[in-house]
């Protein structure tokens, strides 16, 4: 009996080594931190929208159908590598994206969109970062899938890629 | 010579240990109210740079960190109390934003376990010199 419990520490030892083996191998980005924003209703903020002469007024926009958010801003590189996702989205998923426009230069970013193309159907400013700290935003890009009551479903930190793109997509078809 | 290199080594490694860390608080951020600002460097003392992680935002200069240690500052200045402050930071950003993990039901193993590896590890010393105190 003593023997036996003398082997204890070995077991769990190893079972921490395999524990530790297995978060290596799966895939998983350990910087990646929950939304603690998860199954809440969507932060409210009104600012100035860069492409149109109103204003910006979240609870006029949400809360009516299925809505990606997403954080961007043309000096981010992995902004641009996303944007063809981004553009899937709204022309062959028929989503509607909305393109929060991160500490940003306003005519750097209309330039950027006339020349990638435009998604968004709103680009509201966030000049300061202020509605990103709403979000809980800490490294764009960022995208939100929102649902049709207007709570938050979902938050991928960083760039959009093929995986996370059908990923998204079977969120949606799941929220609908 | 041989002295004279170690005394000036342990001077280095004394500086190290005295000084107060990084300083990244940049002047404009600095609140006139000493009180304050010393009420705000506690708080953000205990915030997390979400962006290097293993930094708080007053050691970091990570533009996020920056924004977060001025919405702080006005925070205080606008009366809010610190609890407030935490308070709303974590509502966006999650417990992860706090450099000590509170004790909750969820964080229990994590402030428990080391106890109980100590506990069982003194048990199996204990055991092992009993042990061999017989042969």
């Amino acid at each position: 009996m003593r023997k036996q419990l003398l082997i204890a520490p070995t077991i769990l030892f190893v079972f921490i080594l395999l524990t530790l083996f297995y978060l290596l191998i799966i895939e998983r980005n350990p910087s990646e931190v929950p939304s603690n924003l998860l199954n809440k209703k969507v932060p409210k903020f009104e600012t100035e929208s860069l492409l149109k002469n109103e204003r910006f007024v979240s609870s006029q926009e949400f809360g009516n159908e299925i809505i990606l958010v997403n954080f961007f801003a043309t000096w981010c590189k992995p902004c641009r590598d996303e944007h063809i996702y981004i553009k899937r989205f709204s022309s062959e998923k028929k989503i509607r994206v909305i393109g929060i426009n991160y500490k940003d230069n306003s005519s750097n970013a209309i330039d950027w969109l006339k020349n990638l193309g435009n998604p968004y159907s709103n680009v509201p400013i966030d000049k300061s970062g202020r509605i990103a700290i709403d979000w809980g935003v800490y490294g764009i890009p960022e995208t939100f899938l929102i649902n049709s009551k207007g709570i938050i479903k979902y938050r991928h930190v960083g760039q959009i890629t093929k995986k996370t793109y059908k990923k998204i997509n079977l969120l949606i078809k799941e929220i609908e | 010579m041989i002295n004279k290199t170690f005394i000036i080594i342990i001077s280095i490694c004394l500086i190290q240990l005295f000084s107060d860390n990084s300083f990244t608080v940049e002047p404009e951020e600095v609140l006139e109210n000493q009180k304050q600002e010393l009420r705000a460097r506690n708080i953000s003392k205990n915030i997390r740079c979400m962006i290097c992680q293993n930094q708080s935002i007053d050691e970091s200069n990570a533009p996020l960190a920056k924004d977060l240690r001025i919405l702080i500052r006005n925070k205080i200045k606008e009366g809010k109390k610190d609890k407030e402050i935490y308070n709303f930071l974590t509502d966006r950003y999650g417990d992860f934003i706090l450099l000590k993990p509170p004790l909750k039901s969820s964080t229990l193993a994590l402030w428990l376990l080391p106890f109980i590896f100590l506990i069982i590890g003194f048990f199996i010393v204990f055991h092992l010199n009993k042990k061999s105190e017989k042969i």
